[in-house]
């Protein structure tokens, strides 16, 4: 029997009301043609108690990487999210709230998604940003578009985009299902064999509507040449740069060396990786966007009475009154995870967001020293410094390794062979500030003796 | 109140964390690219932080606060077992890519949700991967697209939409790359079928509907529809923002449809959190099955030494044969679908009782708001946005007679209702009718709460006008000046209070 239904035993008081007879009488409009009139093949309904059990019996059998010692990232990255922001963000006037329409009653949520733009226009040295997007990816498809609607009419190369080879598949499938349908052509940046962008590419991508790359980028190098990418391809080309918004704690904000738009995947700050989803994408430009961006955003502006107030604005830009004309179809976005992020940020405060992110240098730095010394491990890119994940050679394939070691209790990274097929024999090995030194000592002893065994 | 950067704390005054692991001055950094500046972010004690936080939410309205009569957000009550669950560490503390024995449980709960939504729409696949409404629209819109490039029929470049559809539909499918052909509705807001059948030809890729429409009014001529757009070798799309209405009394593959989405985060009761996250998946019949974005789960028999979650079954990924690729880098927001997982089971196939109580209660709301109206002498000041006995899950009414006679505008109207303490109607959609509140009570109200904002409603509409143009008073801030916030844009906090 169901619990959540007020009106159930009143079905005939009130149905006597409106002059019928049975329930029937209001579906009376369904056509007799389609109508359903067996039950629900499912099964019946059960009481919290019960559905407590079940989750927890369904739930118990996954592995939470906590039970492990587990070096996997790859655009996820373990954190600990504070206990106040899982005790603020239950409360029913958030999380129970539907987008703010009525902004006179939805003044709480608004004024803090204007908070949250003002934190990620900090972190990432842009004017403006919107109160959140899907996740990373869609971030950096919907900066695509926006960019080609900006540069459309300028660019020498119509059309063309360039994106850095390095960008995962998973991410580019996206990128490629939100341009496709604009007639937009993407088109590979190359990288050279030290990871870095290659200037001659770069050069080849001046006058297209822009350019996209990542800082770090996916296999966690951090890549000093960016700092000139936007001096090369000049006023009219976009230059977007997807982050690890933890980095920017440690690392300079690229909105400070001439990115127009800056996108990435906001998880580590306020949200756990919750199995890819719900997470929250950052979207920040430079004034020159603002008017072709996706998505949503709060202004500060004043009531009848000129007291101070918050709403949405710019909204012509939005579906509801565009149409197909808006420069988005998003509308429901991740708003809770924002604040939850906001919430996150606000705690750490500018030297606390330096911590985390010498904590997430200092944990990879460790992983390295330790890997060092294992005979047949490699660093792909030896040369280069890192930042939250590092990508090794091994002595065979990844996928062995990976299955190897949870004997050890170790899930020792990311298989890149996923990636790409010339990568199979690579390992991307993520540390964060949860990393702790035992579980580096317990990947650094089962992969010496993985190794030992491969060459053996 | 205060706003973050009214926190003027000492240095580090906020949460503090372990010491790195290696001291800093033995790291090493790509010093070209260090910081020079650190964000400009306020300094506050986790005291001063809850204490904000907690201000904030008092000046934000939601389910729990009072009743949402929000139309076509089906704003029902989101039970907090849902969250409970979704805190457990066997869904917080997975990685997407751990290997498929590491998911056993996460995967059967996907699988069962995959299963349950095709059955409730007649679907015959889903994917859970969209993670918005709008986004499993553009995805379902994708599948359609590449399934007649597929078939050599590229030229169908158009998408018909009526005028009544929520915004999403056209910009979704322009989005996708299609044209849009917008039909106009009949007098009573229904699907006009000689204005359909007039734009169709076979450069139609699909139409988009949802149904009951955005009037709450079911389509009785929706088999008509379905068989006039096949019949030129178009697909019929599903909006299943309105599935609320209909669960267990008729389905989207009874009527036609060949690809639905669904709002998990309205019809399935994924808290909505002031404005996301959502879940969007989509459901397709067998022919546009192989082109869902991947993976969806599947299931095969055991084998020998796998630990299972259900006895002989093991579940895994499985990529669709022509997948359109991806829409969300990882399986979508895996989060919402668990909650309405938790959702689900409250129910079992008792679905089509809540859709039914759905109904009721808009029925009955609508009821007592005539009857109100009739016996307080204010029944002239609005009319029904459509004519019809029965409504579905929400309804509409016009404010137009009001704004005639007195000079009150649905605005005022819903302005009013915030003073006595509830969330206003819908307004202004759809555009289809002058002066529009849509009214969706859900399920989960009380007959006692569906009275008394009737006598409430009923009592705003004969209120005096000057009092209505200056509502509401008795909330956090008074009107909101859009105006100014659109001419003095202040998307951040000024450099001037840093």
């Amino acid at each position: 029997m169901v619990d959540q239904l007020p009106n159930r035993g009143r079905e005939a008081e009130m149905l006597s009301a409106m002059g019928y007879a049975s329930m029937d009488d209001l579906f009376s409009d369904v056509p007799v043609d389609v109508r359903m009139n067996e039950d629900l093949p499912l099964r019946g309904p059960q009481t919290e108690e019960e559905i407590i059990a079940d989750a927890r019996r369904l739930l118990g059998a996954n592995v939470p990487l906590g039970t492990m010692a587990s070096f996997i990232g790859a655009g996820l990255y373990r954190n600990h999210v504070p206990a106040a922001v899982f005790q603020l963000v239950t409360r029913g006037e958030f999380l129970t709230a539907y987008t703010p329409y009525q902004a006179e009653v939805s003044q709480g949520m608004l004024q803090a998604m204007w908070e949250f733009q003002g934190l990620i226009s900090e972190l990432v040295g842009l004017p403006v940003a919107n109160l959140s997007v899907y996740d990373g990816s869609s971030a950096a498809a919907e900066s695509i578009t926006c960019a080609v609607r900006v540069h459309g009419r300028k660019a020498t190369q119509k059309g063309v985009v360039y994106i850095s080879e390095m960008v995962p598949p998973d991410r580019w499938s996206v990128i490629h299902n939100y341009t496709q349908g604009g007639g937009i052509e993407l088109r590979k940046l190359r990288h050279l064999a030290d990871g870095t962008l290659d200037p001659a590419s770069v050069a080849e991508a001046a006058g297209s509507c822009a350019v996209y790359v990542e800082q770090p980028n996916p296999l966690g190098l951090l890549d000093g040449s960016l700092t000139g990418v936007k001096d090369i391809v000049g006023e009219h080309t976009a230059f977007i740069v997807g982050v690890n918004p933890v980095s920017l704690g440690l690392y300079e904000a690229p909105g400070h060396y001439g990115a127009d738009i800056v996108v990435g995947e906001g998880q580590p700050f306020g949200s756990p990786m919750t199995a890819g989803g719900p997470i929250y994408g950052i979207f920040a430009c430079s004034k020159a966007y603002m008017r072709q961006m996706p998505g949503r955003i709060v202004g500060r502006t004043i009531d009848e009475d000129e007291q101070t107030a918050y709403c949405l604005t710019l909204s012509t830009r939005e579906q509801h009154i565009r149409r197909h004309r808006a420069t988005s179809n998003l509308c429901t976005n991740e708003t809770l995870i924002a604040l939850m992020g906001a919430m996150h940020m606000s705690l750490l405060g500018p030297e606390g967001v330096r911590n985390l992110a010498v904590r997430n240098a200092a944990a990879l730095h460790a992983v390295v020293q330790a890997l060092n010394g294992v005979d047949g491990v490699e660093f792909v890119h030896p040369s280069g410094h890192h930042f939250n994940e590092i990508a090794v050679q091994l002595p065979g394939p990844a996928a062995d390794c990976i299955e190897a070691l949870e004997a050890h209790g170790v899930l020792p990274g990311f298989d890149l062979g996923r990636w790409s097929e010339d990568r199979t024999n690579q390992l991307l090995v993520t540390a964060t500030d949860q990393t702790r030194p035992e579980e580096i000592e317990r990947l650094a002893t089962a992969m010496a003796a993985w190794c030992a065994e491969v060459v053996a | 109140m205060n706003n973050l950067w009214d926190f003027t704390g000492a240095k580090g005054s906020g949460y503090a964390q372990p010491a790195p692991l290696v001291p800093e001055s033995e790291l090493t950094f790509a010093t070209s690219l260090l910081r020079k500046d650190a964000p400009r972010w306020p300094r506050l004690s986790e005291p001063e932080m809850v204490r904000h936080y907690t201000n904030l939410s008092r000046r934000n309205f939601g389910i729990d606060t009072g009743f949402y009569p929000l139309g076509s957000c089906t704003m029902k009550h989101n039970p907090r077992v849902n969250e409970v669950i979704a805190q457990m560490p066997g869904i917080c503390d997975i990685h997407p890519h751990q290997p498929e024995h590491h998911l056993q449980g996460l995967l059967a709960i996907f699988h069962e949700m995959q299963h349950m939504l095709a059955v409730c729409a007649g679907m015959d696949a889903v994917t859970l991967q969209p993670v918005a409404g709008a986004q499993g629209e553009f995805t379902a819109v994708r599948c359609i697209q590449e399934y007649f490039r597929e078939r050599g029929e590229a030229q169908r470049t158009r998408i018909v939409v009526p005028d009544s559809a929520h915004g999403t539909n056209p910009a979704s499918a322009a989005m996708a790359g299609f044209e849009i052909v917008e039909v106009p509705s009949t007098e009573d807001g229904r699907i006009d079928l000689q204005a359909l059948e007039a734009v169709l030809d076979d450069t139609i890729a699909a139409m988009m509907i949802t149904n009951p429409n955005t009037l709450g009014l079911f389509e009785t001529d929706i088999a008509a529809a379905s068989e006039l757009v096949h019949g030129v070798g178009g697909q019929m799309y599903y909006d299943g923002a309105n599935f609320n209405a209909i669960i267990g009394r008729t389905s989207p593959g009874l009527m036609g449809f060949d690809a639905v989405h669904y709002n998990l985060h309205k019809t399935f009761s994924q808290p909505h959190g002031g404005g996301g996250p959502g879940s969007g998946p989509i459901g397709v019949k067998a022919h546009l099955a192989p082109f869902l974005p991947g993976p969806v789960v599947d299931v095969r028999e055991a084998e020998e030494g796998e630990r299972t979650v259900e006895l002989g079954r093991w579940f895994h990924w499985r990529e669709p044969e022509h997948s359109i690729g991806k829409v969300q880098q990882w399986h979508g927001n895996a989060g919402a679908v668990l909650r309405c997982w938790a959702f689900y089971r409250r129910y079992g196939r008792d679905l089509r009782t809540m859709s039914e109580h759905a109904v009721l209660n808009a029925n009955y709301l609508r009821h007592a708001i005539h009857h109100e109206a009739k016996e307080a002498g204010v029944d002239h000041l609005f009319v029904d946005g459509a004519r019809t006995d029965v409504a579905k899950h929400e309804f509409t009414l016009s404010m137009q007679p009001a704004k005639e006679a007195v000079g009150v505008t649905a605005m005022d109207i819903a302005k009013g209702l915030l003073d006595l303490g509830y969330m206003a109607p819908t307004v202004y959609f759809p555009l289809v009718v002058p002066e529009c509140l849509m009214i969706e009570p859900t399920e989960t109200e009380a007959k006692d709460t569906l009275d008394q904002f009737a006598k409430d409603f009923v009592a705003v509409v004969g209120t005096d006008p000057a009092t209505l143009h200056a509502a509401p008073v008795t909330t956090p801030v008074r009107r909101v000046d859009e105006v100014y916030a659109a001419r003095n844009l202040c998307l951040r906090v000024p450099e001037e209070d840093l």
